[in-house]
């Protein structure tokens, strides 16, 4: 067994470390969570350096290959007579989604310390969630992959139902629907990419050896692109997600929103785009209207919001259609773009809800206006608070602004096989997002962390305790150091980007590399 | 020999029957562990005998690869059948209502509706088919109505009737095909077969009859009542070996016979697929005894079933044979359940299995498994049969097709998260400790789960199928 299996066993295995202690001894279960994600941080670090050892000689060439080339990859057959096979490997977009899940699981399992209802139950299903969101970016064959997916939603339906508070169980049969209906269309496009490429494989790196027919990618792109797209919260398939994170318990937002709806961003890039270029090309601009509709509605929508969840929720959904965005600008720079924001989004919004979770847990209330002057009672959260709020804003410094900086350049440069004058028009309006942005994100800090204590309640809580340190301050960590040193993740990420590139164009890398 | 595991069953039924004069109620128990021991030495025979193939009676009964894999099917269904009814039949059910009474005579009729279904695929001509049709469904009739309370009398008059029926629609079109044929074999009725309007109404006759034993739509309606009002094991075991063998006569009629024509068969069995699953699963959403609730969700596993005929490629064989071997696991898993349950409380709505994750996790955990994989989630075995039937359909070019499905699937998510949410997030009746288990379902309930779970995961299965029925079909094609 080598790395990247390793990477996907140990949360599933922590699962099950869990599920042999008995109930009763909650505290013990959480210190194996810990200890598990803990190690698994370790283990992401060293399959970074392996990678990095591997990749960097030859990122050279990969920048003109149409191939995505895999490192430490492990395949065997699976269901032969199928063409199924275990196929796992890593390249840098894959390797920054791992880190930013290894980071934020971390981070969750921290955040929920206090979580002591069903604790058991609980931990056993944030890890195996997490198993298949590790799988989903690791796996390289279609039915793999597929699986992982499915495997990353469904536990969400019980986390929410549970252990989340308001209308959850709504909330919870909503997400786990309309996630599911998209992955139905998914699975649609995987079985018509098989049978139409003739090579009997699920193997992506093999598929995209084949260009598909007109139609089948006519009809096959948009059905990936909107069934990924549901659960990457395009719109208008964006409506569970502000019941959803609302509901939803603390580690469990942190992960949906910070990871969760990455998988849609990834699998759109990874598999639509990579595998039908064509149709990329035909549908390219629509998306990236829808997509300009997400980034203003979500903006618009979090200025009226009065509940912080929701707040952060449909400024999720705002920032979750850069990604969009930034895949269907259909060049390097979006794509880069896309990658770097999802990495940016996931620790911004994990840093967001895992610290709505803590004041939550506090105050006991999350609406916005029957809090006040919180910042004096408890300063750690209120500053982690402020840091989260400015990196979502776009501040450089912090890695939103290095992200959305990317998207908007490559919105601008536009789709090469679109109208450009339209694509420049769309990002001149998506980019008004960031006055809408700093409006709703500075009001709302001001008006819980600033200013008079509304409540003299709230004199005698406390600030964050050690785990809650630990957790809000690995991602103000992270946050900063892409945000300072964003070359490390450029780097990473940019050969493996290429061939998606040099696949539309179909040629080995001779055209303008914006 | 090669009747060898027909005989086995025949000839335990018979044992049974004298036994059973000579005994006293104090040793009725014996009666079950010899109908199981009878049950594993034919299974055990078929595994032995697996994939030769072979004639008797000059060819009018025949064995081959998929002939085995049918009888293996129905004699596991036989077997967990008889493992789920034992409690009952023995008394040590709980709730007065759940009993039954001569165990003797009960496990003999099952024997020999099992027998049928073994002949079923064995037999090479229109008589014996029919025959052995008859043979697995009249036990039947006697089966439902073995509570002699008011509604399991009612599900048996309905059920004769109805089945009568259909009997009867089959029987006018072997009629007519014998008679624009002149012959019975069926491979000789398949070479001789010319296109004609008489042909077509034969073909009519033919699929509604078949449609009533697959539970297909329009011809399901007979399923909700008999599946509530028959004894739970019996609505088990209709749910699973009664699909198989309408399953085994399609596979009969549709292949062998019918196989040059099975490209024009494409668009009217993808309607009737799609159909099934649609309507089985919208009608599933709003019912609230649990076993009308299984009856619906078994009509639309039906309608995926029917996908595996479309194309004429032949791994649609393998990948229904599987399905049906995953189904029929999952089914029983979850009724092994539902029989502990309702044995030792009497309770069969779907809201009063609230908190039973809190009060006994291991049966909920069970229950919930069996539930994910009849929605086809993965890794559960569900999905792996479900992913091999899709892509049969694809293949075939039915892609609005899969789209159904798949949205179907997701359909038949939200009513089997229904009990899901009783089960993890209400809180539990007040007063409910832990759900007694009795060791025969304990382990009935525990081998079909890791069944489930294990069937998808392990490739040999599935690998196996394959390499001994994926030719299967190719002679009747040409």
């Amino acid at each position: 067994m080598g790395l990247l299996s390793w990477l996907i066993l140990l949360p599933f295995l922590t699962a099950v470390a869990v599920m042999m202690v008995p109930a009763e001894r909650w505290k013990m279960i959480r210190w194996i969570s810990a200890a598990g994600t803990g190690l698994h941080l370790i283990l992401t670090a060293i399959t970074t350096y392996r990678y990095w050892q591997l990749a960097s000689p030859e990122m050279a060439e990969m920048k003109t290959s149409l191939l995505t080339k895999l490192y430490l990859v492990e395949k065997f057959d699976w269901f032969p007579s199928l063409g199924i096979q275990y196929l796992v490997g890593t390249d840098g977009i894959s390797m920054l989604m791992v880190i930013l899940t290894s980071i934020i699981i971390f981070a969750g399992v921290m955040a929920s310390w206090n979580v002591a209802e069903r604790t058991k139950e609980f931990f056993v299903l944030l890890l195996t969630l997490v198993t298949g969101v590790f799988g989903v970016f690791l796996s390289f064959d279609l039915f793999l992959f597929f699986m992982f997916y499915e495997v990353a939603v469904l536990p969400m339906y019980l986390l929410i139902g549970i252990w989340g508070t308001g209308p959850k169980e709504y909330s919870a049969m909503k997400l786990t629907l309309m996630l599911l209906v998209g992955s139905a269309f998914i699975l649609v496009g995987f079985l018509a990419i098989y049978h139409t490429s003739g090579l009997h494989t699920f193997d992506l790196t093999q598929l995209a050896t084949i260009k598909y027919p007109a139609d089948l990618q006519y009809w096959a792109f948009p059905a990936l692109f909107i069934g990924f797209g549901v659960l990457g919260a395009l719109y208008p398939f964006h409506t569970w997600s502000p019941d959803g994170h609302a509901s939803a318990p603390t580690a469990v937002s942190m992960l949906h929103a910070g990871v969760l709806m990455k998988l849609g961003g990834y699998g759109a890039l990874r598999i639509a785009v990579y595998l039908l270029p064509d149709g990329a090309k035909d549908w390219g601009l629509f998306f990236m209207v829808l997509t300009t509709i997400n980034i203003l509605y979500g903006s618009f929508g979090a200025i009226m919001q009065k509940d912080l969840k929701y707040f952060t929720a449909y400024s999720s959904v705002s920032h979750c259609g850069f990604v969009l965005f930034g895949v269907a600008a259909l060049n390097l720079m979006g794509f880069k773009g896309a990658v770097l924001q999802m990495f940016s989004h996931g620790v911004m919004t994990g840093l967001f809800f895992a610290l709505i979770g803590m004041v939550y847990g506090r105050t006991h209330t999350r609406v916005i206006s029957e809090m006040g002057g919180l910042a004096k009672v408890m300063p750690w959260l209120a500053v982690s608070f402020y840091i989260a709020g400015l990196a979502s804003l776009g501040l450089p410094g912090f890695s939103g602004f290095i992200a959305e900086s990317h998207v908007f350049l490559g919105g601008f440069f536009g789709n090469p096989w679109a109208n450009s004058t339209a694509t420049r028009v769309l990002t001149v309006l998506a980019t008004m997002s960031i006055v809408v942005t700093a409006v709703y994100v500075l009001r709302g800090l001001a008006r819980v962390f600033q200013g008079p204590v509304e409540d003299h309640h709230f004199l005698e809580l406390t600030d964050a305790t050690f785990t809650e340190r630990v957790s809000t301050g690995v991602l103000v960590a992270t946050l900063a150091f892409a945000g300072i040193m964003p070359w490390f993740l450029i780097d990473l990420i940019e050969a493996s980007i290429m061939p998606i590139v040099n696949r539309l164009h179909e040629t080995g890398g001779s055209f303008a590399m914006y | 020999m090669l009747m060898l595991p027909e005989l086995i069953v025949i000839g335990t039924a018979f044992v049974l029957l004298f036994t059973d004069l000579f005994i006293s109620d104090r040793q009725r128990p014996v009666l079950g562990a010899l109908t199981l021991l009878g049950l594993g030495l034919a299974a055990g025979s078929v595994v032995w005998m697996m994939p030769e193939s072979g004639q008797m009676f000059g060819g009018q009964f025949a064995v081959d690869s998929v002939a085995w894999w049918f009888k293996l099917l129905f004699l596991i269904a036989g077997i967990i059948t008889v493992a789920i009814s034992i409690d009952l039949l023995d008394g040590r059910a709980k709730s007065p209502k759940q009993r039954l009474g001569s165990p003797g005579e009960y496990y003999t009729i099952l024997l020999f509706s099992l027998s049928g279904a073994l002949f079923l695929v064995s037999s090479r001509d229109l008589v014996s088919l029919y025959v052995s049709l008859e043979l697995i469904t009249i036990p039947l009739y006697a089966l439902t109505a073995w509570k002699r309370d008011g509604i399991s009398g009612e599900a048996g008059l309905k059920y004769v009737i109805l089945g009568a029926l259909s009997s009867a629609f089959l029987l006018y079109g072997l009629g007519l095909v014998f008679g624009l044929t002149g012959e019975t074999n069926l491979e000789l009725i398949g070479k001789v077969l010319q296109p004609s309007p008489a042909l077509w109404l034969a073909a009519a006759m033919i699929t509604a009859s078949v449609g009533f034993k697959l539970t297909i739509v329009p011809f399901h309606m007979w399923a909700a009542e008999v599946y509530q009002g028959a004894p739970t094991p019996i609505t088990a075991y209709l749910s699973v070996a009664s699909k198989a063998a309408g399953l085994a006569l399609m596979f009969q009629l549709f292949y062998r016979v019918l196989g040059h024509y099975l490209v024009h068969w494409s668009v009217p069995l993808a309607i009737f697929a799609a159909l099934t699953m649609t309507l089985g699963n919208i009608v599933a959403i709003v019912q609230q005894n649990v076993k009308r609730f299984m009856a619906f969700s078994a009509i639309s596993q039906a309608g995926y079933v029917l996908m595996g005929f479309l194309g004429t490629t032949n791994e649609g064989v393998p990948a229904m044979i599987f399905y049906m071997l995953v189904y029929i696991l999952t089914n029983l898993a979850a009724f092994a359940v539902i029989v502990l349950y309702s044995n030792q409380t009497g309770r069969e709505e779907i809201s009063e299995y609230r908190g039973l994750a809190r009060t006994s996790p291991l049966v909920a955990l069970a229950l919930m498994i069996a539930l994910f994989s009849l929605a086809g989630i993965p890794p559960l075995s569900g999905f792996v049969g479900k992913f091999f039937l899709f892509s049969i359909a694809s293949q075939a070019g039915f892609h609005w097709l899969v789209t159904l499905a798949a949205v179907n699937s997701t359909i038949s998510l939200y009513y089997y998260l229904r009990i899901i949410r009783q089960m993890y997030i209400e809180p539990a009746v007040e007063g409910d400790g832990a759900v007694p288990v009795t060791p025969v379902l304990a382990l009935t309930v525990g081998l079909t789960t890791v069944a489930v779970m294990v069937l998808g995961i392990i490739p040999t299965f599935y690998e196996t199928v394959y390499a001994q029925t994926v030719s299967w079909f190719l002679p009747f094609i040409k």
